[in-house]
């Protein structure tokens, strides 16, 4: 927050038209306050005390895109996307937000609430390492329990564990079952007597 | 990528191939190219060896670009044979070189590992060892054969096999070494011997490389071929 008590926000969007256009909505809200504007995300510097960027994808190589945070070295702000037009899923699930170029402005203010919202509720001070739910998951996959009795198991619905599990050998780069099984023993989340 | 960009073409000397990309190194090896061969062109090569040399670039750009899309029509029915004769040799150097290598320091590093972790790893490697020779077995053994059979016309009526089947059967035999890669790099306890791990690593990545380009030339070029071969059949 800046002296004001407002969230700092770094706007990061080629397009002078929208960019002045979003900071002008922004500026007129009680809460929020575009502190710096920038056509190009290298111009960022991950080390002020941002609260929220708001960065347009295609700014970013395409290859670049699936992991925005580690990008932009971002360890603290919400990250907000501004869409143009339509990602893949892959992509916008990083963003705490997004906010689409035909959001009228009371919308734009509540997603900016919800982004901060949802960034403090996960901390990515250590974006690798597991959670506590995400090690119990690893633990039953190590052990051959199949998506679906895993969701029994802990009262999911099996897209949910799907999503577990992706996030899991995202964050370890581990993706077959026997490279998972080898992780987990390693780290003690489940028993090497377990297997015989 | 624009195929348009991809620098070689067969009045290239052979050398200067060489020169651009190392990697390049093991298509020779496999086709059995012997060194040597001074100024020669590709087109002169190719020649000299009964490969096209159509084919032969196809090769050489897979491996050096990564977004190489092959133009598969140029090439002609005879082409699958050379197609063979290289994924086989390919196969030999798998099994040959570059996966006991692996073996043998996955072995030494193992020995300094506690009882549970040596295990541990063995076991992952040796599963994973079996799951790729099976897969090399299957081609060997049944899909190689099968195009055989369509090739000289001996194909048994009412086996209604088919080569998609064959790319869906394709496992993802890359991934269980980069899992490998990783678990070394990140989640091995720190205190072996850094340079046996080193080497390792350098090993995976060659061979994960390789694998890749390998199955991009079943994928891109043999597949596509088998299916054209395979409707003139019906």
């Amino acid at each position: 927050m800046n002296k004001e008590g407002k969230y700092r926000i770094v706007l990061i969007e080629p397009s002078e038209i929208v960019a002045t256009g979003i900071a002008t909505i922004i500026n007129n809200s009680p809460e929020f306050k575009v502190a710096h504007t920038l056509s190009n995300p290298s111009y960022y510097n991950s080390n002020d005390d941002t609260d929220i960027v708001i960065i347009n994808p295609t700014v970013i190589d395409y290859n670049e895109r699936f992991d925005i945070r580690s990008y932009l070295g971002c360890k603290n702000a919400a990250i907000v996307a501004l869409s143009h037009s339509n990602y893949e899923e892959s992509v916008l699930r990083q963003y705490d937000e997004c906010i689409g170029i035909y959001d009228n402005a009371p919308r734009i203010i509540q997603k900016l609430k919800n982004a901060i919202e949802e960034n403090s509720q996960n901390p990515k001070n250590d974006i690798n390492e597991l959670s506590s739910r995400e090690r119990d998951i690893l633990a039953a996959v190590a052990k051959g329990k199949t998506n679906k009795e895993i969701a029994d198991e802990f009262n999911i619905s099996i897209y949910t564990v799907i999503s577990h599990r992706r996030n899991i050998s995202q964050k370890l780069g581990i993706n077959s079952i026997p490279g998972l099984t080898v992780y987990a023993i390693m780290n003690k989340l489940v028993d090497i007597s377990d297997f015989g | 990528m624009n195929n348009k960009e991809t620098i070689y073409n067969n009045r290239m000397k052979l050398a200067e191939l060489l020169a651009s990309d190392i990697s390049l190194l093991s298509i020779l090896q496999r086709l059995d190219i012997r060194l040597g061969f001074g100024e020669a062109t590709v087109k002169d090569i190719c020649n000299r060896y009964g490969i096209s040399d159509k084919l032969f670039l196809m090769i050489c750009n897979i491996y050096s670009f990564r977004d190489y899309q092959p133009e598969v029509e140029a090439l002609a029915e005879k082409d699958i044979r050379s197609i063979i004769t290289y994924l086989h040799a390919s196969h030999r150097f798998y099994r040959q070189v570059y996966f006991p290598a692996i073996h043998d320091s996955i072995h030494s590093l193992v020995k300094e590992l506690d009882e549970v972790n040596r295990k541990l790893i063995d076991k992952f490697y040796d599963d994973y060892d079996k799951e790729v020779n099976n897969h090399f077995d299957y081609e060997e053994h049944t899909v190689f054969p099968y195009i055989e059979s369509l090739l000289s016309n001996k194909a048994e009526a009412g086996i209604k096999y088919n080569i998609r089947q064959f790319e869906h059967n394709h496992s993802n035999i890359g991934e269980k070494l980069s899992d490998l890669k990783n678990i070394i790099t990140k989640y091995l306890p720190e205190k072996h011997s850094s340079t046996l791990m080193f080497n390792i690593l350098g090993d995976i990545y060659n061979i994960e490389n390789d694998l890749r380009k390998h199955s991009l030339i079943e994928n891109k070029l043999l597949v596509p071929l088998v299916e054209k071969l395979e409707m003139s059949h019906e």
